[in-house]
């Protein structure tokens, strides 16, 4: 019985190890593709984008990944960096969002394509707005907007100004909730207008190299005022939702009115029965609420990197670029003039004039930290 | 290997005095594999908080992390909460699992066997299902306010993204392993020794204080213990039912480190957090040393 036992141990113990460090190799016309956004992105791409890429390609498929978020990106590329000193295969190809200024040094350390150089056929078709970097390919966009329950709202009354939205929120305690500014962006950009808002609704103030901690201390500090004058009177008292589809979640219930929403994530909602018809939407007219662009990122390492890139050209393609539009309730990544006349006239309600933008980088952490620390605690819940 | 094969023929229960090495190799690989991926990263994490270069980038000791910590009201106010939360969760524990195992313990039939299996259950939920269902059930015009209101009584305070509502979803998740370990010491208690009480005349609660207790202490201690450990670094459930502040040390950490981009104080916060664990572990190890002492 008991050398049966280590027997059957030591089979197990060996066939473990033969297992365990096995080592494994992308393969040559599979593009590893990650994303850090929501699943409804991850849906977008794997029914639409795939299914035409592969087609339009034979012989290349795309391996479509969740990250999980902006951090699980940076940790596939710290690896790619790892990767790239021992000359070995960082098993990714294209990051459908990422900075490429995370992690730190990536870009020098050469991990990353240099899109603008890469000879992209679409390429100057880029919205000028949406360029950040010669590293990355911003391909779509979208923009937080204020969801509504036209039932208990009228779109008359709807806030059109910062001023309107936070007396609208003081006369109806309890109706408006925005989520954890890390854990979503429509409570994040919410947040981050709050701080367009204290500091004379000057985006530009803010650049992503400019932070220093007495500069964001003076600018972040009015903005936490702001929050907090306005946290008593949010859903129970100022309670935050973990994420930007719990705060759809509240609105569904009825237990809100309003909540900032991403527009992509809404139209999606709204169109698969989510949120009623009754739903409405409005932007803020004095300054919108902070949109961005999603940027893209080819790693100049991956195993398939002539394919991703040209994955990366099909993205701007007019294809895909209408089914953003017309799919996904996001805006396109080119400029308008490459986009078909008829969509440019039926979706002129969600296009915005102007996108406010935020920057990343070392305001993120500040944010977020600072957030937490200062609008988080500060009340007094079963008061 | 050739002691191996005399082993065959050894009785069961070792008699002789001579030890073999088969049992040392048996928990070889599972010692080894913590040793790697446990207890080497601990010592690592506390080397790395406390050995480490200062601004001119000269490597010493330095404990400022520690003392930010623990002069930093935030900070307390989230491992606060998190205690709060882990004696709350082993009291409700200890409240709803003594009674259900000392039912399923005394009682025949089928009855025992639904409850036992609906006790169980909790254990094959994965815990982001039960944090979904506990919005939609417990949370703002959830079903019971749905009940509630469809025989016109008022809401309920509903306990989503309060403190309490971690407490109730971790209470409900660690419900199955405590049952299972009380009702493994309840095992222990013979029916004579019951029965013998309650012909001296011993009423229902002196025979459980008298009687059961002092038998299941241990296990009691051991059931408290695994769910303590279980609960203190939970994420998933205080992440998406509790408060955003004050925060568990689990979202807390994990904010730090990703969001924050502050790993020393991630790890600071990591290595506290095992200080506290490994002390409720010292009470698991300790009655279980008593225990085989006995």
């Amino acid at each position: 019985m008991k050398r049966r036992t280590f027997m059957m141990s030591a089979a197990g113990a060996a066939a473990g190890m033969a297992i365990l460090p096995r080592m494994s190799f992308a393969a040559e016309g599979v593009i590893d593709w990650y994303t850090s956004s929501d699943s409804n992105i991850l849906d977008f791409w794997t029914n639409i984008v795939k299914p035409a890429f592969e087609a339009a390609h034979p012989g290349v498929t795309i391996n479509l990944v969740d990250a999980g978020d902006g951090a699980g990106i940076i940790a596939i590329s710290e690896r790619a960096m790892a990767a790239k000193q021992t000359n070995t295969d960082p098993q990714a190809d294209f990051f459908e969002s990422a900075d490429p200024l995370l992690p730190a040094g990536a870009i020098e350390a050469g991990i990353f394509v240099n899109i603008k150089e890469a000879g992209l056929s679409n390429y100057s078709k880029l919205n000028p707005a949406g360029i950040q970097s010669d590293y990355s390919l911003p391909y779509r966009g979208s923009q937080v907007l204020l969801a509504y329950d036209t039932t208990k709202l009228d779109p008359a009354d709807a806030p059109k100004s910062w001023d309107d939205l936070v007396t609208w929120i003081k006369a109806n305690p309890g109706q408006f909730v925005y989520n954890r500014p890390d854990k979503g962006g429509s409570g994040g950009n919410f947040v981050r207008r709050a701080i367009h808002q204290a500091n004379g609704l000057d985006p530009s103030m803010f650049t992503v190299d400019n932070y220093t901690q007495e500069f964001g201390d003076e600018t972040l500090g009015k903005a936490w005022e702001l929050l907090k004058d306005i946290a008593p009177s949010l859903y129970d008292n100022g309670a935050y939702s973990s994420g930007n589809t719990q705060s759809i979640q509240l609105l569904s219930q009825g237990v809100v009115t309003m909540v900032p929403v991403w527009s992509d994530q809404v139209l999606q909602a709204i169109d698969q029965g989510v949120l009623p018809d009754t739903t409405g939407l409005v932007q803020l007219q004095d300054l919108a609420l902070v949109g961005g662009f999603t940027r893209s990122v080819v790693l100049e390492t991956g195993t398939n990197r002539d394919a991703a890139l040209q994955l990366a050209d099909f993205m701007l393609s007019e294809e895909i670029q209408s089914a953003i539009l017309t799919e996904l309730g996001g805006f396109p990544g080119v400029s308008w003039d490459h986009i078909d006349p008829e969509l440019r006239e039926r979706f002129a309600d969600i296009v915005p004039q102007s996108i406010p933008t935020f920057p990343g980088g070392a305001w993120e952490a500040a944010i977020n930290d600072g957030w937490y620390r200062n609008v988080a605690p500060n009340v007094d819940r079963n008061s | 290997m050739t002691e191996l094969a005399e082993g065959g023929a050894r009785p069961l229960i070792e008699k002789t005095g001579s030890r073999r090495p088969t049992g040392l190799l048996l928990v070889a690989v599972p010692v080894l594999l913590m040793a790697w991926l446990i207890i080497w990263p601990i010592f690592n994490a506390f080397a790395r908080t406390v050995w480490r270069p200062d601004a001119d980038g000269d490597y010493g000791f330095n404990l400022s992390s520690y003392v930010f910590f623990f002069s930093d009201q935030y900070s307390i106010n989230n491992l606060t909460i998190t205690l709060w939360t882990t004696g709350m969760c082993a009291l409700l524990l200890l409240v709803i699992c003594l009674p259900i195992a000392i039912y399923l313990r005394f009682s025949h039939g089928r009855l025992p066997a639904y409850v036992q299996a609906l006790a169980i259950f909790p254990m094959f939920v994965p815990s982001i299902i039960l944090a979904y269902a506990f919005i939609r059930v417990l949370g703002p015009n959830g079903m019971v306010d749905i009940l509630l209101n469809s025989v016109g009584l008022p809401k309920i305070r509903t306990p989503y993204l309060t403190p309490w509502g971690p407490v109730i979803g971790l209470v409900w998740d660690n419900i199955p392993l405590t049952v299972l370990i009380l009702l493994a010491g309840l095992g222990s208690v013979s029916n004579q020794a019951i029965e013998a009480a309650r012909d001296v005349g011993a009423r229902r609660l002196q025979v459980f204080w008298y009687i059961i207790l002092p038998r299941i202490s241990n296990s009691v201690l051991v059931a408290i213990s695994f769910a303590v450990l279980g609960i203190f670094s939970s994420f998933t459930l205080p992440y998406l039912l509790g408060p955003a502040s004050p925060e568990m040390m689990g979202p807390f950490m994990n904010r730090t480190f990703r969001e924050v981009n502050d790993p020393l104080n991630a790890i600071t916060q990591a290595v506290i957090t095992f200080c506290f664990c490994i002390a409720f572990g010292l009470f698991y190890v300790r009655s279980v040393a008593r225990n085989q002492g006995k």
